[in-house]
């Protein structure tokens, strides 16, 4: 009798159990399936930073050096004065090696 | 003081020519004129040098480039004696000032005209200063084609 008593109450508390979990369970899916899906937000593809310019990167060139413009412009005029004096040279003893004499000026060597 | 363009003539005849001038002091980087100008002065360099340049586009600026320079005894501007009467380059004052006498084309031609003979030595005088200009420049021109085959070739 005791035996059959204690089943009677295990049975009874595992059925309430049983259905305390469903209840619960049954509560929580409407908000699961009223609910819209959770969005993640939309992530435009963003390009690798770059300084000051959005467009493709450019090879670098290594700029070559360059002499301040006084400079060149003192070098032109050295040009155009030992030129003169090469022609002034050919002029005075015509011969082919004269013509074509060698400068020192830096624009052409 | 010896003139190129004055060689051959008797002292009168020079003092006649020069006494048809005016003296210009020009200071230190100052224009005499610039190319285009009209030229109807011819200028004889008395003292300091002229320096006479031509506008090159050096690294997209405008710049005056030496083509070559004038000193005393020397002339500038025979443009005003060969048409169409325009300066074909810029001259100014190097680096001192420097001191010309400006001959008036009118008044050239007018005493041409009342004296051939010194008329026929001043343009002979002339001509062996642009032809020197001429023989030059056109070496120069050689020299710089032949380094530009040279490149192109290479």
């Amino acid at each position: 009798m005791d035996m059959l008593l204690m089943g009677l109450c295990v049975g009874v508390s595992a059925v309430a159990f049983v259905a305390l979990a469903f209840g619960a369970a049954m509560r929580s899916e409407p908000w699961n399936s009223t609910a819209p899906p959770p969005q993640l937000p939309l992530v435009k593809a963003v390009a690798p930073a770059r300084f000051f310019s959005d467009r493709a990167p450019v090879p670098t060139v290594v700029p070559s050096v360059q002499v301040p413009i006084e400079v060149l412009l003192l070098q032109i005029e050295n040009h155009v004065r030992l030129e003169q004096a090469a022609a002034e040279s050919f002029l005075a003893f015509p011969s082919q090696a004269l013509l074509h004499s060698k400068t020192t000026s830096p624009l052409v060597n | 003081m010896t003139h190129e363009l004055l060689n051959g003539l008797s002292s009168a005849e020079i003092e006649q020519i020069l006494k048809l001038g005016t003296r210009l002091i020009i200071p230190s980087g100052v224009s005499l004129f610039r190319l285009g100008d009209p030229a109807d002065r011819l200028f004889l360099t008395e003292r300091g040098r002229i320096k006479l340049t031509l506008p090159m586009q050096v690294r997209g600026r405008e710049e005056d480039v030496f083509v070559e320079e004038r000193s005393p005894g020397q002339t500038v501007g025979w443009s005003a004696l060969i048409p169409p009467y325009r300066f074909t380059l810029t001259a100014a004052a190097a680096l001192f000032e420097a001191e010309v006498i400006a001959l008036p084309r009118e008044a050239l031609l007018h005493y041409f005209a009342a004296n051939p003979a010194a008329g026929c030595k001043i343009t002979l005088n002339l001509a062996v200063v642009i032809g020197h200009r001429l023989q030059l420049f056109q070496t120069m021109w050689l020299r710089e084609m032949q380094r530009t085959v040279e490149v192109r070739s290479a």
